[in-house]
């Protein structure tokens, strides 16, 4: 394995598939991640909404059994391997997208897996914000919905980039994962080539790829949430 | 006149079995239109509790809370939240919104009324320039004083156009000067717009400096209301004494010999009352304590005395010293 270059016709090759095919990997790899973080949100944010708002003490407070179900489904899903997890979703892809293998059928797992990550980060975020605040907010004679949109949410906004910025780079793991079952992208690249084929360059450069990926986003993450909080006293 | 606000016997616990706390027990108070109502306490009287049932923050679990006669406790969320922009509130710990500049959190309450930004920014800055600050209005809070979050956060909560201000605890972590300018600035929206101002505090000296009216709550009771003058002049409950006078209050538990609490209004008592009644009535009382307070401008005096032994000298001393103007003496029991 770490014998990579040793016969000049196997690394001219595996150039080769690197040139014709990274480029297409790297794409599909963020499409699918645009994808999956998108519908992760949409599923887990009102999710995380819900288990700060719903709560008992909350200011919205729900049914016990609702707010008891809605936990119990998030740490289930937490707590399944996610190889697992995928395996088991897997025939949902096919009512849901219409195929069972490539890309696009690996989405609905991707999300089911990933929204309850983000229930739990928005939630984390959102128990942040000063509890006086929304006070402040509901002595003005604030609704619900007015202090989630209007207080709640733009007071936890550093924060929930941050959680977001981890979420990126979880999900980004889990697609690498999901070459296993077809998933195109550099995980993909990685697994195809490198462990069923010892194609060793092709598989570093895959990894590598995803490496970069995910120290662009962290430290992309890490400064918009650092330049958008305004409690920070010393912003140039 | 009809109280602007009227709080009926209200009540409310806090917790169950052992851990139960009674934080408000069967208190009633009338609010005028126009006053500046002081409720004073040590800490946790049930101060907090009590002007949060005001506005509903906290739901009583029994009584009535009525506002221009009309009882929140029975209105509907959305009616409620409309009574809510009638009745403001300040914190002890401003509750500014971070994200936000200070114009921007002081159009907070307009855009919740659903009020065009356009005239909400334009409100915003006349607010700005009633509470001092207009050379603020682009700071967010983290960049401002105390003392400036709390003029911001007063002028958030005249944006709705209340008829009511509740402070809790406004001045409280403010140093004395600036203490001073707020006071200054919530007596001056009292008497410029005609707001009615509900002030909690532990401390004396805001009720004596702004207020109008007081109530003090001990232990979840009204222990005394009235006028600031009278009540701090010379207050009939013990909770009062104690919180008016804490050092003539305190050693007298200690002592095992008959004694009287004098209150002097100073404006009227210029005679050395206790020198005189020596040589009038022949009769030497020790001094055993004393305490002078200044409320509105004018002096108020307390004082504990010892009591001769003899039972119908001590009827002398009490009925010598009542019998001059501006002085009120009683003979104390066991605790001041
Ligand atoms: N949410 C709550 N849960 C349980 N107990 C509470 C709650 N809020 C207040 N209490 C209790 O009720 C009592 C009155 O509290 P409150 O905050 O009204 O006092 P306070 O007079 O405002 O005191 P402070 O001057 O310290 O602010 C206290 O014993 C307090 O522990
Ligand atoms: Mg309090």
């Amino acid at each position: 394995m770490f014998d990579l270059f040793s016969d000049p016709a196997k690394v001219a090759q595996q150039l080769e598939i690197i040139t014709s095919e990274y480029g297409f990997a790297v794409w599909e790899t963020l499409y699918a991640l645009a994808l999956e973080v998108i519908f992760a949100y949409v599923i887990g944010l009102p999710a995380g909404v819900l288990l700060v708002t719903g709560e008992k003490e909350g200011i919205h407070p729900l049914p016990g059994w609702l707010m008891k179900l809605l936990n119990a489904v998030i740490n289930l899903l937490r707590s399944v391997p996610f190889l697992i997890l995928m395996i088991i979703v897997l025939p949902l892809s096919k009512v849901l997208v219409g195929t069972k293998v490539g890309t696009v059928a690996t989405i609905p797992p991707m999300v089911i897996a990933a929204f309850p990550l983000v229930a739990r980060m928005v939630e984390t975020s959102l128990r942040e914000v000063d509890h006086g605040v929304i006070e402040a907010a509901q002595s003005m004679g604030a609704s619900t919905w007015q202090i989630v949109t209007k207080v709640m949410l733009p007071e936890a906004t550093p924060s929930l980039i941050s959680g977001g910025t981890i979420t990126l780079g979880t999900i980004l793991g889990y697609g690498a994962m999901a070459g296993i079952i077809g998933g195109g992208g550099l995980g993909k690249m990685a697994i195809n080539y490198g462990y069923y084929n010892f194609k060793f360059i092709v598989m570093w450069a895959a990894v590598i790829g995803l490496i970069l990926l995910v120290q662009i986003f962290q430290s992309a993450g890490t400064k918009i949430a650092a330049s958008c909080d305004k409690r920070l006293k010393n912003r140039s | 006149m009809e109280p602007i606000i009227e709080i009926q016997k209200l009540s409310k616990t806090f917790g169950s079995g052992d851990g139960r706390v009674a934080a408000l027990q069967d208190v009633s108070v009338q609010i005028q239109p126009g006053e500046i109502f002081g409720i004073i306490g040590l800490s946790g009287a049930g101060k907090s509790t009590l002007v949060r049932c005001i506005n509903l923050l906290e739901r009583p679990d029994e009584g009535r809370v009525l506002f221009h006669g009309r009882d929140l406790t029975e209105l509907k969320p959305k009616q409620l939240r409309m009574q809510r922009r009638k009745i403001s509130m300040i914190f002890q710990s401003f509750n500014l919104l971070d994200q936000r500049t200070s114009l921007d959190n002081i159009c907070f309450p307009l855009e919740l009324a659903g009020v065009s930004r356009k005239d909400a920014r334009k409100r915003a800055m006349e607010l700005l320039e009633t509470v001092g600050l207009p050379d603020k209005a682009s700071a967010y809070p983290v960049q401002l004083s105390g003392g400036q979050k709390q003029r911001i956060a007063i002028a958030r909560a005249l944006a709705s156009d209340p008829e009511v201000l509740l402070c809790d605890e406004a001045t409280s972590a403010l140093d004395p000067k600036t203490t001073d300018s707020i006071l200054k600035l919530l007596q001056r929206i009292n008497r410029e717009r005609g707001i009615t101002v509900i002030i909690i505090t532990h401390q004396m000296s805001v009720i004596e400096q702004i207020c109008n009216r007081v109530a003090i709550l001990d232990s979840g009771v009204v222990a005394e209301i009235g006028p600031v003058e009278s009540v701090f002049s010379n207050p009939q409950s013990k909770a009062g004494r104690r919180l008016v006078s804490p050092d003539v209050a305190q050693p007298v538990t200690h002592w095992e010999i008959p004694t009287a609490r004098i209150a002097f209004n100073a404006a009227m008592t210029e005679e050395p009352v206790i020198a005189m009644l020596a040589a009038d009535k022949g009769i030497c009382v020790s001094i055993l304590g004393a305490d002078t307070r200044n409320v509105s401008g004018k002096a108020f005096g307390t004082m504990l005395i010892s009591l001769p032994e003899d039972v119908a000298q001590r009827k002398i001393v009490l009925d010598y010293l009542n019998a001059h103007e501006g002085v009120s003496a009683e003979e104390v029991t066991e605790d001041v």
